[in-house]
């Protein structure tokens, strides 16, 4: 019984660790994302995240509408952690504005969308010390 | 957790400087969406004034005019609880827009009592308050993020207690009702670039796979709204060409008659 306790205690102990490294990794795409409030964007709450391997690349699929302009926001608390977002188009073009940046653990993508449709944003972990790298990804328009 | 606090000075200073030197390594100009389509996540689904944002950009909108703060029908099933705070989260947006202050503090207290009725009160409490509190203040960015932060906040609460089902058909109930208005809108001042702000195929796609995923929710609402995404799909799927006068009209008459079997007992 006490082992079976033990093991439980355990599961949450990690359930939560991990819980938690996303949503650090979430502070600091927010912590991105703040300097660009002040220029008029609004930032959703609604975000994605989960955890790559070094090399590994994840897409997620959004609306934008012609009209608006996009920031996204990528993040990970693994301060050694290279990242990167890039955004397509539907076609699979690459459609970012020259001023998206990549910085260590935090990167950002711009977009001025020519069209209202789905577009693709390849999310990726290029380089990290750790097994899995935490990463998350929000985003903001005006 | 790490605290906001501790890391926003060194972090503020650091992205200060990589916005203005450190452009994106070089990403592939072109990538097959054939083979990344096979893994994307899920969608995330717009707010209702991600799409009033674009349309206000195209000329005025006379806001006012979609207002709309009846208290409407008391339900007791889930389902229709979800559908109905998604579509009354989306009239907050709507009253954002037309900035009518007793409007949204209707709207806030509407919002909390929906969320009780489906067990997540106590997550909407202090976003229901925060929105009145905003609304005095004609603080029209906060009434924003605060709708923003409830919807986010339903969807959590339902997924700790596994009920994506109806976090899903808040975020239906919301898209109907901003569809409605847009349509509404650009039937009434007809524009190619208004019509093109239909064009959302991939989420009509993502609504009916998520309601097909909930064949146990059954109620005559939801099966009226699974055959009109069927019917509204050939009306914006229309790949390179433009949406016509008649669709968006056609695709206004769904939402409408839709809106009502939402919010009205029948």
């Amino acid at each position: 019984m006490k082992q079976l306790a033990f093991l439980a205690a355990f599961v949450l102990l990690v359930r939560a660790t991990a819980v938690a490294s996303v949503d650090d990794a979430q502070s600091f795409a927010l912590q991105a994302a703040e300097p660009y409030v002040k220029e008029g964007f609004q930032v959703r709450e609604d975000y994605w995240g989960g955890d790559l391997g070094s090399g590994e690349k994840k897409a997620v699929r959004q609306q934008l509408f012609k009209g608006n302009e996009y920031w996204f926001w990528m993040g990970t608390e693994v301060e050694k952690a290279k990242i990167s977002v890039h955004i397509y188009d539907s076609e699979g073009k690459l459609v970012e504005e020259p001023d998206s940046w990549q910085k260590g653990h935090f990167a950002a993508a711009h977009v001025i969308p020519k069209g209202t449709g789905s577009y693709f944003i390849i999310v990726s972990v290029e380089e990290s010390p750790e097994e899995r790298t935490h990463w998350a990804l929000v985003y903001g328009f005006r | 957790m790490i605290s906001v606090s501790k890391i926003s000075k060194w972090v503020g200073f650091i992205l200060a400087g990589a916005t203005l030197s450190a452009p994106a390594a070089p990403a592939p100009q072109h990538i097959d969406v054939h083979q990344i389509s096979k893994r994307v996540e899920d969608v995330v689904v717009p707010l209702p004034n991600e799409v009033f944002g674009a349309l206000n950009k195209l000329g005025p909108v006379n806001w006012k005019e979609f207002v709309r703060t009846e208290k409407g029908a008391n339900f007791t099933e889930r389902p229709r609880i979800a559908l109905l705070l998604g579509s009354v989260i989306a009239d907050g947006f709507i009253a954002v827009q037309a900035e009518d202050a007793p409007a949204v503090k209707d709207i806030g207290q509407r919002v909390l009592t929906l969320a009780k009725g489906i067990g997540v009160g106590n997550s909407i409490t202090p976003h229901a308050k925060a929105i009145i509190d905003a609304a005095d203040k004609r603080n029209w960015d906060n009434v924003r993020l605060e709708l923003d932060r409830t919807q986010s906040s339903v969807q959590q609460a339902m997924n700790e207690v596994q009920d994506q089902k109806l976090a899903q058909l808040v975020s239906l109930g919301g898209w109907l009702r901003g569809t409605q208005v847009l349509t509404s809108v650009v039937t009434k001042h007809f524009s190619t670039e208004g019509a093109e702000l239909l064009h959302q195929p991939d989420l009509l796609s993502y609504f009916d796979q998520k309601l097909a995923g909930m064949p146990e929710y059954n109620a005559p609402v939801v099966l009226s709204i699974k055959t009109a995404l069927n019917q509204v799909r050939p009306l914006i799927d229309v790949a390179t060409k433009s949406i016509s006068p008649d669709a968006v009209k056609r695709i206004n008459e769904i939402t409408t008659r839709l809106d009502g079997e939402i919010v009205t007992r029948q």
